[in-house]
């Protein structure tokens, strides 16, 4: 138990040194600041030809499969159940969400984290019913991509990922040191039991694109160019997930009247 | 090690303090979001409604409470610095129309949906940052940000934030797209082809 842990940090620590070194060699790490909004000027997105396509793939996989099956994982299912798998998938996070918050210096966060973890578990029936939010103890998402962020890593460029669709750089950098670091990957590793591992990860998929369904079905009818709204709402999706979602933080919008 | 981990894992707890919930305050702008969401459930969502009737009342709507001006020459982006009075004028236009023609089918979509303002808060001298939730009978509740702003002694709506993404800002990067490869009329063309409209002036 010992070892494999410390084996699994130090994968997330050479992880973590390989993406400095390749955001360091792309371009514009750190993005200005735009001074009309507040948020950083439009996505570095020098693969746009390779993502777009990419994207047309991953839509067409989408309507023809993914998004079928979300739907009628919406329908058939009752929103308690449905509600249950949420509440399990984001439990089983919880070691990855207080050691993040950790890296983060966020001493507050991976407390609550870890009372989450601890109420859920126990109180929640192994994770199924979410009794800490009623307590005022709310899921707060972390990832190591965040962490680099929060460390000051830029996110180096916009990439759309095969199927799990937008990411950049550093962020699927992220997603893979906190594949390589769960917990419940490790066990199940170990136990020969990979498939509980796949079979999680395609739950979880299943689980956010199932809440996704109206979001997506409206950008994609009132977008001019999907991929770039897409690619605008992931940007400020992650910033927003970085800052830890503090009120007032939104987009400024000029006064034209006054200026 | 498990004892350490455990050990830690109290340790913890101890900064783990509970968020309160917020309180609904009275301020002007929640009143005033509060109320433009009562009247758009009541006169928008009945199921009988006719589209053009819909879509009228969604027009009036939008022109009382939304700073159409302000979003559209955002959302427009450079392609204001650039653009001629007629063309400015077309694409407003169009872009009340577009409006008018998405929020229509998306209250007509309307399933029992009920909409609540949770707080309030003062983001700079004009604007104010009103948060609420819209709950759905079958699903988890959505959180919109309304940003709303003093104007011409009232208040307006500038910005709708759903999810901590600003729908004026997508689409700016939306329409952005648009403008670099085709230009202003580009983008009078596609927002005309939209709308159902025949090519022309």
């Amino acid at each position: 138990m010992n070892t494999i842990w410390a084996q699994g940090v130090s994968r997330k620590l050479m992880t973590a040194g390989l993406c400095v070194l390749l955001a360091f060699g792309s371009s514009a790490c750190a993005r200005s600041v735009n001074p009309e909004t507040g948020y950083k000027t439009g996505i570095n997105d020098p693969l746009e030809g390779m993502n777009r396509g990419i994207f047309a793939f991953n839509n067409i996989v989408d309507i023809a499969i993914i998004e079928p099956v979300a739907k009628a994982y919406n329908f058939l299912l009752p929103s308690f159940f449905r509600d249950g798998v949420q509440n399990f998938m984001h439990n089983l996070r919880s070691p990855l969400i207080v050691g993040n918050q950790l890296l983060q210096g966020d001493l507050k966060g991976a407390g609550v984290a870890t009372a989450r973890f601890i109420i859920n578990t126990t109180a929640g029936i192994g994770g199924l019913v979410d009794v800490a939010s009623a307590q005022g103890l709310p899921y707060e998402p972390e990832d190591f991509g965040q962490t680099l962020a929060v460390w000051g890593l830029g996110d180096g460029f916009y990439l759309v990922l095969p199927i799990v669709g937008p990411s950049s750089l550093r962020d699927t950098g992220g997603m893979v040191a906190d594949g390589l670091a769960d917990p419940v990957r490790i066990w199940a590793h170990d136990t020969d039991n990979d498939w509980i591992y796949y079979t999680r990860v395609g739950v979880e998929g299943l689980d956010t694109r199932a809440r996704l369904v109206r979001a997506v079905e409206d950008l994609r009818a009132n977008s001019l160019d999907y991929y770039a709204a897409v690619r605008s709402a992931y940007s400020q999706k992650r910033q927003s997930l970085i800052r830890d979602e503090k009120a007032g933080d939104s987009a400024s919008i000029p006064d034209y009247d006054n200026n | 090690m498990r004892i350490a981990l455990a050990l830690a894992a109290l340790a913890l707890l101890a900064f783990a303090t509970p968020v309160l919930a917020a309180k609904t305050d009275g301020s002007p702008a929640a009143q005033f979001v509060q109320g433009l969401g009562d009247k758009a459930l009541t006169s928008l969502t009945a199921k009988d409604l006719a589209a053009n009737v819909r879509a009228q009342r969604v027009r009036s709507l939008l022109r009382e409470n939304f700073d159409i001006q302000t979003i559209g020459r955002f959302v427009m982006g450079n392609g204001w610095k650039t653009a001629t009075p007629a063309q400015k004028s077309q694409y407003m236009s169009l872009f009340e129309d577009m409006i008018v023609a998405t929020y229509t089918k998306r209250f007509a979509d309307y399933s029992g949906q009920s909409f609540k303002v949770t707080g309030s808060s003062a983001v700079s001298d004009s604007d104010s940052l009103v948060k609420s939730q819209i709950l759905q009978k079958d699903g988890p509740a959505v959180m919109v940000d309304w940003r709303v702003r003093k104007k011409d002694g009232g208040m307006k709506v500038v910005d709708v934030v759903v999810e901590n993404i600003s729908m004026s800002l997508t689409q700016r990067d939306d329409f952005r797209t648009v403008l670099n490869d085709k230009g202003v009329d580009g983008l009078i063309e596609v927002l005309r082809q939209r709308a159902g409209k025949p090519a022309g002036k």
